[in-house]
């Protein structure tokens, strides 16, 4: 299969990690990646003091909770 | 010369170190990888929630847990709508285990939320993702409900916890959500489990979806 499509890599992705269990081995690290950045940017985005209003003034704003 | 026999035997010995995704005991999906900070994050949260009532793992974390690349930010829970002071209780015990809700420290507030069917969520203290978004149900939410009556166990190391039957997962995301992200997870499991799925259940599943909540598409 020739991938064309974004779905087709998807395909092919999940074929090999069928027959392949270390494949989740980067996907662990790609998972743990993005939690750790996340993370690290809300903390020091808001002082630990105020870090619940700062981060519900945050979410507000952005329409995330009403 | 060394150096090719060395390469070729690294390569025989990952050839036969290959080992299958997943695999299926007493009804149970097996998935042979390592736990997550991810996972982790979800366990602990379901310690406290398996207290207070049923659950279910929806969603997007269904597909990253079966190995999707994806980024994600919140992990969708179902759990059937509770009364005031057992939500006290939940709500309480959450805080107690440093989680902390986006809407509310107050309970009676965040009950609110639970009673007009708005999702809550909640995080790690001092951290705003990853977060759950705790979704109430109750019987009249049918497609919902469905699904949560008719779970499938998953089992990562030894967390084990309940998703929706695949074939559930698949429908749902390809006609209720059906937005992008939605069809490539449901691609991603329709090939993982292909081997396992049930064509029967597939087409039940469908009309069930379309008829009790409506299609997108």
């Amino acid at each position: 299969m020739v991938p064309k499509t974004e779905i087709d890599y998807i395909k092919i992705y999940a074929e090999k990690l069928k027959s392949d269990s270390s494949i989740f081995d980067s996907q662990k690290r790609f998972i743990e990646s993005q939690l750790k950045a996340s993370i690290s940017l809300f903390r020091n985005a808001f002082p630990k003091n105020k870090f619940k209003e700062k981060a519900r003034e945050y979410l507000k704003a952005r329409m995330l909770v009403n | 010369m060394a150096s090719w026999n060395r390469d070729a035997d690294n390569i025989n010995l990952r050839l036969k170190m290959k080992t299958e995704a997943y695999k299926i005991e007493e009804k149970t999906i097996i998935l042979n990888r390592e736990l997550t900070e991810l996972d982790k994050f979800v366990r602990k949260f379901l310690d406290v929630a398996k207290k207070y009532g049923d659950y279910l793992v929806v969603s997007g974390f269904v597909s990253i847990s079966t190995g999707r690349i994806r980024g994600t930010e919140d992990v969708d829970i179902l759990m059937e709508q509770m009364n005031e002071l057992k939500f006290k209780e939940f709500f309480d015990d959450l805080a107690k285990n440093k989680f902390w809700c986006y809407q509310s420290d107050n309970a009676k507030e965040a009950f609110g939320y639970m009673l007009r069917f708005e999702n809550i969520r909640f995080a790690r203290e001092g951290e705003m993702f990853p977060n759950i978004e705790l979704i109430p149900i109750n019987e009249t939410r049918k497609a919902k409900y469905f699904e949560f009556t008719h779970p499938q166990k998953i089992r990562v190391k030894d967390f084990e916890f309940k998703i929706p039957e695949i074939e559930f997962e698949i429908c749902y995301k390809e006609i209720m959500l059906a937005g992008k992200k939605d069809k490539e997870d449901a691609a991603h499991l329709r090939v993982m489990f292909s081997e396992i799925l049930d064509n029967k259940k597939l087409n039940e599943y469908k009309k069930i979806v379309i008829l009790k909540d409506g299609a997108k598409n």
